[in-house]
């Protein structure tokens, strides 16, 4: 059996054992949160006949009819049940639904949307399912995260081999002092300096209005500076190291061009590293940009996932965290294809 | 290399796609910034600020109160006449001929009647059920359906409905349940003439001011229905919420949805079915969500926002200094203006337009007070000393109101020496209150079985971590110290638990706000009441209880309000169950010389269709204002950020 082919099969069995687990613990940790979910901050109570018949409605009456309840529903059984009609309630929702559609045929009216994996209602924002809140905004903080994957990779990269054709100049301190810096400052902090530079004392970019390319370029940039700095001392150790060695002396022996021999032979070697990196850091950047988010005014994912922990909306943390979770897992088998690909010797 | 290069490239391509693919929508008519963000465009279940605001844009009502009057007179909506039985109990509305949905269908009184019973569904989950509770039969209905609900639920269960049987079941109850309503609701609904006829419990003068709250407004029967299950195992109505999105929504109000990009910007235009379209003056309105409040007022200063609704950035009191400086520049203008009783709106805009001059303060429908926690023993069994009311009024006697709005709020908030701010409810005299009176303190202490503060246990203050409240707390507790000599710890707790604790009673004294909802006393008032599901503090007093009773029976408004202002003052000068400290204000920033439509009145309702951009060559551009009011009222004193 092909050996990739091979790797994706077993990861992806591996999946929904691991998602499952996550869940289970996510679930156990939001639920012993202090405070009652469908309780605003400020906002008034009903009475209690009102309070006993919504939690009977979001099944929040006790922690194992939410386990299951949420649990079939988000994994799809709810939505097969219903297409096959496995299940007395199985029967009875695809008889719902009939109805539905029925009465979307007469009077003109679109079909409510049936979801495979329905994440929920989410509880704050009353109005939006768990799955639109999380499709309207993965893809910012997906874009978010890959472009600045990719300036990363970019700046990264090209630090590293300025800094290891030269090890110990000038430029070889600088780029590493300024990696140094790029580690150790928080984004929040970058990213007020870039606001304040670019926006307000010298107004070229804007503040904040997310769908130009323009107004990608900060977030993105900020983002990345702590992936690239990363990446500049990965590549710069590899390149050193391989710099050194035989082949590239041969390399230079038969009379390459220091171009040739720096681009074509050390670097792709020193590049397999930082490749692995790529790979959790891909995932960490679309998933940890939320103090990005909040200085930008971004509308991505990760602002929910803060939000909806301190509003203890039970529903979206546990969507964002099974979406979250199940990224990570297929980013890190992506990389571990690409890896093979890229280097067929890996097994 | 080459392998690399094609994955980044892929990469790159797919990023344009996704952007490319990402257009913002050209600059609205008028944009504003609203509190917080949306969470539900349901009229029926909005409670929030900005829901609230949301729904008045796109669903409108029997009537509506006019928000540029003093006494928000009730004026005509959807309904275009109402007469009122002599007993003043029962209500006929006629719905004007010309009231159409946006998708042109007529509104007819039986939709108005839709929305009231969803409302009292017990599984719409709507905070204002209680309202509602005023038309007679309706307690009785939700009590039915609740039981009704319960019963089926527990037939389930124990199997005495087959399974096979349970989804029509379900189904028949739901239409039970329709006709149930018909049956024991008093609300007549008549299609032919257009009449809706509501019976209520008793007189209540407010029914009008009520009708015109977004809970009382209609929704669309036909789509509510299409999107609505009923739950076949708890005989639950469930309705779908994506029935707000915009390419579904069917509303009746002034502005229909266009557009709602979660967590980025709500998007409207001006209804075509509207009965009023000629009196709308804006042709669309965008509603971005900017929650940084630096950000808001960066946004607002730029131009690209025109009313910011809540001005709350770390700086405001140096924006509201400055303020004060560009005022003192203007001293005998401004004094002239106050003297002809102007509202702070309209004196801004008949002074020169100044950027120091868009920041506008106007107090608003709510207080800021302490919950005094009056249960015989805390959690635990420990003896709680404020279940004596000479405790309560002895703390109540020794606050420095004037020291926390000068020195630690710093915006110009009035002191509250009552938890209905004067002047926002037409025709409602307020009690005096308390001042500071050391000695009495000290007696009633004494008298209470703790002189000089011997015998009380360290007092806690409980509070929420964000907002500044701890910087208000560690003024009162010095305050206590001082004056009384007793112990006093501040307690901050996270939101969500700090809301456990006053449910449960695990606190001593609790910091607590409130706003009012619609134009009557009882609207803070009945959280005092005994029972009531946001009376924190579980005080209960025959004597109150006795005078709001007496309230809901007197025979008209007057007699009403008399009764209610003595019910405050024994709240507020005996019993103390509650500390207020101040005032909330409104802070809007925009520039009144670029349009006119924003009511300074105190109960901060804002009808976004009244909003006119001068010289933009739509409406009549004439100056909306509240009628002069003579400079000695308490609300135009306390008012204004000069002060």
């Amino acid at each position: 059996m092909n050996p990739i082919l091979r790797l994706c099969i077993s990861r992806l069995v591996q999946l929904p054992l691991i998602v499952g687990v996550i869940y289970t613990l996510t679930l156990i940790l939001a639920w012993a949160v202090p405070g009652d979910p469908l309780e605003g901050p400020e906002a008034r109570r009903p009475p209690a006949e009102v309070r006993q018949q919504m939690r009977a409605q979001y099944n929040l009456d006790s922690f194992g009819s939410f386990y299951r309840s949420y649990l079939a529903s988000a994994s799809g059984w709810n939505w097969l049940d219903a297409r096959v009609g496995i299940t007395q309630q199985g029967q009875e929702r695809s008889q719902e639904w009939s109805r539905q559609d029925d009465a979307a045929r007469t009077n003109g009216l679109p079909v409510p949307e049936r979801r495979v994996f329905d994440l929920g209602p989410s509880l704050q924002y009353r109005d939006r399912r768990v799955n639109e809140i999380i499709a309207e905004s993965l893809p910012v903080s997906m874009t978010l995260g890959l472009l600045s994957i990719v300036l990363a990779t970019v700046i990264g990269v090209g630090a590293g081999v300025i800094g290891a054709v030269k090890p110990g100049s000038a430029l070889d301190a600088l780029t590493l002092g300024l990696s140094l810096i790029g580690i150790s400052l928080p984004t929040f902090v970058i990213g007020t300096v870039l606001l304040l530079t670019f926006s307000v004392w010298w107004p070229i970019l804007p503040v904040g209005e997310w769908g130009t390319l323009r107004a990608l370029i900060l977030p993105s940039l900020t983002l990345s500076l702590g992936f690239a700095a990363y990446i500049a001392r990965l590549t710069r150790l590899g390149m050193v190291q391989e710099i050194q060695s035989d082949y590239v002396r041969t390399a230079r022996a038969k009379g390459l061009s220091e171009r040739d021999v720096v681009l074509k032979h050390a670097l792709k070697n020193a590049f397999l590293p930082v490749l692995s990196y790529l790979g959790p850091a891909t995932a960490l950047a679309m998933t940890g940009s939320f103090v990005v988010e909040r200085v930008f005014r971004v509308p991505g994912l990760g602002q929910h996932f803060v939000n909806a922990v301190q509003n203890k909306d039970l529903f979206l943390i546990i969507g964002v965290v099974l979406v979250y979770s199940t990224m990570l897992i297929l980013f890190n088998l992506v990389v571990d294809v690409l890896y093979r690909w890229v280097d067929p010797r890996i097994a | 290399m080459f392998k690399i290069g094609a994955v980044l490239l892929t990469v790159v391509a797919l990023l344009f796609g996704v952007i490319a693919a990402d257009r913002p929508l050209p600059r609205a008519s008028f944009t504003f910034i609203n509190k917080g963000d949306i969470t539900t465009l349901d009229p029926q279940t909005a409670s929030w600020m900005q829901d609230l605001r949301a729904s008045r844009l796109l669903f409108e009502g029997l009537v509506r109160n006019d928000v540029f009057t003093w006494d928000y007179t009730p004026s005509p909506a959807a309904a275009s006449s109402w007469t009122i039985s002599a007993d003043g109990r029962e209500y006929t509305f006629t719905i004007r001929p010309d009231a159409l949905w946006s998708n042109g269908q007529p509104l007819l009184p039986s939709h108005i009647a839709f929305g009231w019973m969803r409302a009292l569904l017990p599984e719409t989950g709507s905070d204002y059920i209680k309202q509602f509770h005023l038309i007679a039969g309706a307690d009785e209905f939700t009590t039915w359906r609740t039981k009704a609900a319960n019963q089926f639920a527990a037939d389930v269960a124990t199997g005495s409905i087959p399974a096979s049987d349970r989804a029509a079941r379900a189904r028949q109850l739901w239409l039970d349940t329709k006709s149930r309503f018909r049956s024991t609701v008093a609300i007549v609904a008549n299609d032919e003439s257009r009449t809706l006829t509501v019976r209520l419990v008793r007189p209540t003068p407010h029914f009008l001011d009520l009708c015109a709250f977004p809970q009382f407004a209609p929704v669309y029967p036909p789509l509510i229905e299409h999107f609505l299950t009923v739950d076949a195992a708890t005989a639950q109505v469930r309705v779908d919420p994506s029935w707000t999105r915009p390419e579904t929504i069917v509303s009746n109000g002034a502005f229909t949805l266009k557009r709602w990009a979660f967590k980025r910007e709500m998007r409207l235009e001006r209804s075509d079915t509207y009965w009023n379209l000629a009196h709308v003056a804006l042709q669309s309105i965008s509603i971005p969500t900017i929650e940084d409040p630096n950000s808001a007022v960066l946004a607002c200063r730029a131009g690209s926002v025109d009313w910011l609704s809540d001005v709350d950035a770390p700086y405001r009191s140096e924006m509201l200094a400055q303020k004060a400086a560009f005022y003192t520049e203007h001293a005998a203008q401004v004094q002239d203006l106050r003297a002809q009783g102007l509202d702070e709106i309209e004196i801004d805009r008949r002074l020169p337009a100044d950027p120091r001059n868009r920041i506008i303060s106007s107090p608003a429908f709510g207080t800021y007070f302490y919950n005094f926690n009056c249960r015989p023993t805390l959690p635990g069994g420990r003896a709680n000393p404020f279940a004596d009311k000479r405790v309560r009024k002895a703390f109540s006697l020794t606050i420095d109101r004037e020291a926390i709005v000068s020195q630690v709020r710093r915006s110009g908030e009035p002191a509250a020496r009552t938890l209905i701010p004067p002047g926002s409810i037409g025709g409602y005299q307020s009690p005096a209150g308390l001042d500071m009176n050391a000695a009495q303190a000290r007696e009633l202490l004494a008298q209470a079985g703790y002189p000089g503060g011997k015998g009380l246990p360290t007092i806690e203050m409980l509070f929420n971590t964000e907002g500044g409240h701890d910087l208000i707390a560690r003024v009162v507790a010095r305050n206590w110290r001082e004056a009384l000599g007793v112990e006093v710890i501040l307690n901050q707790k996270e939101i969500k638990t700090l809301r456990d604790d006053l449910r449960s009673g695990n606190f001593m004294i609790a910091r607590g706000s409130w706003f009012g909802d619609y134009g009557d006393p009882t609207t803070f008032l009945n959280l005092y009441r005994e029972g009531d599901g946001n009376n924190d503090t579980h005080f209960a007093s025959a004597e109150f209880e006795k005078l709001m009773t007496q309230a809901d029976e007197a025979p008209d408004r007057a007699t009403r309000l008399a009764l209610h202002s003595r019910a405050e003052a024994m709240l507020m000068e005996d019993e103390c169950p509650a500390l207020p400290v101040f005032g909330y204000l409104n802070f809007y920033m925009f520039d009144p010389h670029r349009f006119t439509g924003i009511s300074a009145h105190p109960r901060s309702e804002q009808q976004m269709f009244r909003i006119d951009v001068f010289g933009d060559g739509i409406g009549s551009d004439a100056v909306q204002m509240l009628p002069p009011r003579v400079p000695q009222n308490v609300l135009t004193e306390s008012a204004g950020a000069g002060q």
